[in-house]
């Protein structure tokens, strides 16, 4: 085995780039699909493979220091994790504002929210009592008048978005944080769109590709 | 004396290699040279470690103890060549594991932040600006690459054109694994498609092979700044290659392994990168096969892909 292994060996890596050889590219490199052999394999493979993947090396897994909450929403019948939205605000809690204090006008500019740009939907069709609630400031509000944490925004984004929201919840939108294995942390709508503006801003690439295949 | 004796000694050695390696010249290409020890060598420890490494198996027929000691090798080549610490790990594949990714066309935007994070990630050599994953813009109605254009470079995205990325596909049926003369690349059994690059004649058989222009052929030595080069490697993954080497996505073996997720997909941002284990019913990629319109690259070629594009 040994010696058949340097045999191998040496005779590739010193030997076979004789020019002769690259006549034969064509020739090994012409039957190269074998068609009816296994077409669809990965399919049947994936097909058969119905029993959960459970890995006791979890451990392994990238620790996400991101801030997560428990989801209040299930994934295939197990719960999940998403990354908290409060702690990134600059002006949370909105409470500390948000009292029953005058207003002086030399805050006023800070405290109206002047900088916000309503760009999301139909232009016109939203304010900011569709989303928020008027008298729990801390709290967001869907359309039944629910409460709703700003941690949690899925459950009132998905009153319009519901289509978005079931592949989130799949995993077919959105992402996970970092690791495919180990307990599922997933990002939540707020961490990649602006809920004010949620299309993602045209920008150039980060960098182009010269050659072309 | 014993001053004189070292040169003898070394003058013999010299004299044998420079022979062996004009015999090699003789019947090869110039390649060839990234392979065997350079004679000119200055320090014995390298020379030694260069040649040891030169008579090494091809990774999959080397015991446990063999893959330790050709990684220890590389470690110490890389810190007495280039002053440089690295970590090069052999991770197996881990059992019930078939890695698959999925790549969402309507949520991808153009931003090719996955293609900086790969070139940073896999230590791709930035003078020949190699890159694994390629981003096309395209018009409606298209689903074929070529007809896209893979060299844009204005304010992303355009309206009415839509994106599509290609990369090393990791096909069941790999066509590139089948060409290989010396047996250099072959599928993994957690899927992916590796080459081993000390191993690798840098014939391009199997570039030739690929019918998804998956594989990047380096003519030169990687070409990245010190403070740039990203310690954490894998043998088959993203260590520094030699020069006139194959090389290509690994879906980042060096983090997949470890249950982390390329760092392609880690850096989308906008989700349109799914990332998972197939034979988990639970998992975020089967959930993609299961629920939304897929479609594979040239599935008519039967290669069968691990990579499958879908829209929302
Ligand atoms: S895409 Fe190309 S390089 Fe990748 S496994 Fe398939 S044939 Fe090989
Ligand atoms: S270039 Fe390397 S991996 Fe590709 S066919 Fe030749 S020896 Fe094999």
């Amino acid at each position: 085995m040994k010696s058949d292994n340097f045999l191998h060996h040496f005779f590739f890596k010193v030997l076979l780039l004789f020019p002769a050889l690259s006549v034969c590219t064509g020739i090994i490199c012409e039957p190269r699909i074998s068609l009816a052999s296994s077409q669809n394999s990965v399919m049947r493979v994936i097909e058969q493979a119905q029993s959960p993947y459970k890995d006791s090396s979890v451990e392994s897994a990238f620790p996400i220091f991101e801030e997560t909450v428990l989801s209040r929403e299930r994934y295939q019948g197990g719960t999940f994790r998403v990354l908290a939205r409060k702690g990134k605000l600059d002006r949370s809690p909105c409470s500390a504002c948000h009292t029953d204090t005058e207003v002086k006008a030399q805050d006023s500019a800070r405290l109206t929210h002047g900088d916000i740009v309503l760009n999301h939907g139909q232009s016109g069709a939203l304010s900011c009592l569709d989303c928020h609630s008027r008298e729990q400031k801390n709290l967001l509000e869907d359309r039944e008048g629910n409460a709703i944490d700003l941690d949690h925004s899925y459950q009132l984004c998905g009153q319009c978005h519901f289509r978005q929201k079931s592949d989130w919840l799949g995993g077919a939108h959105g992402k996970r944080v970092s690791n495919w294995n180990g307990e599922r942390v997933i990002f939540n709508c707020t961490t990649c769109h602006d809920p004010h503006s949620p299309r993602f801003e045209k920008r150039f690439p980060a960098t182009y590709s010269p050659s072309q295949p | 004396m014993t001053q004189d004796n070292n040169d003898k000694t070394k003058g013999s050695r010299r004299n044998f290699l420079k022979g062996l390696s004009i015999a090699a010249a003789a019947g090869s290409a110039s390649l060839v040279t990234g392979c065997l020890p350079d004679v000119s060598e200055a320090s014995s420890e390298t020379l030694k470690l260069k040649w040891q490494e030169f008579f090494k198996k091809n990774y999959r027929l080397m015991t446990a103890a063999e893959k330790e000691e050709t990684v220890a090798r590389l470690e110490r080549l890389a810190k007495l060549q280039n002053d440089r610490e690295v970590r090069i790990d052999t991770t197996p594949p881990r059992e019930k594991v078939l890695f698959g990714y999925a790549f969402n066309v309507t949520r991808c935007e153009g931003f090719m932040e996955c293609v900086t994070a790969c070139i940073k990630e896999n230590n791709l050599d930035r003078k020949a600006n190699t890159q694994y994953i390629r981003v096309f813009e395209m018009e409606p109605g298209q689903l074929d690459p070529s007809t896209g254009d893979g060299k844009y470079y204005h304010e992303v995205p355009v309206e009415n054109k839509f994106y599509m990325a290609t990369q090393c596909f990791h096909c069941e049926n790999a066509p590139c694994t089948k060409a290989c003369p010396t047996k250099a690349t072959w599928r993994e059994p957690d899927g992916i498609v590796v080459v081993d690059y000390d191993w690798c004649i840098g014939c391009r058989y199997c570039q030739a092979a690929c019918p998804y222009y998956g594989r990047r052929f380096n003519w030169g030595k990687p070409d990245i700044p010190e403070d740039e080069i990203n310690p954490r490697q894998h043998y088959l993954g993203n260590r520094v290659r030699p020069k006139g080497k194959m090389e290509k996505c690994t879906f980042c073996i060096q983090r997949s392994r470890e249950g982390r997720l390329p760092a392609c997909v880690e850096a989308c941002p906008t989700g349109a990168r799914v990332f998972g284990n197939l034979l988990d019913p639970d998992s975020e990629i089967r959930f993609v096969l299961k629920n939304k319109k897929v479609f594979r690259m040239r599935e008519e070629l039967g290669t069968d892909p691990k990579f499958w594009y879908f829209i929302d």
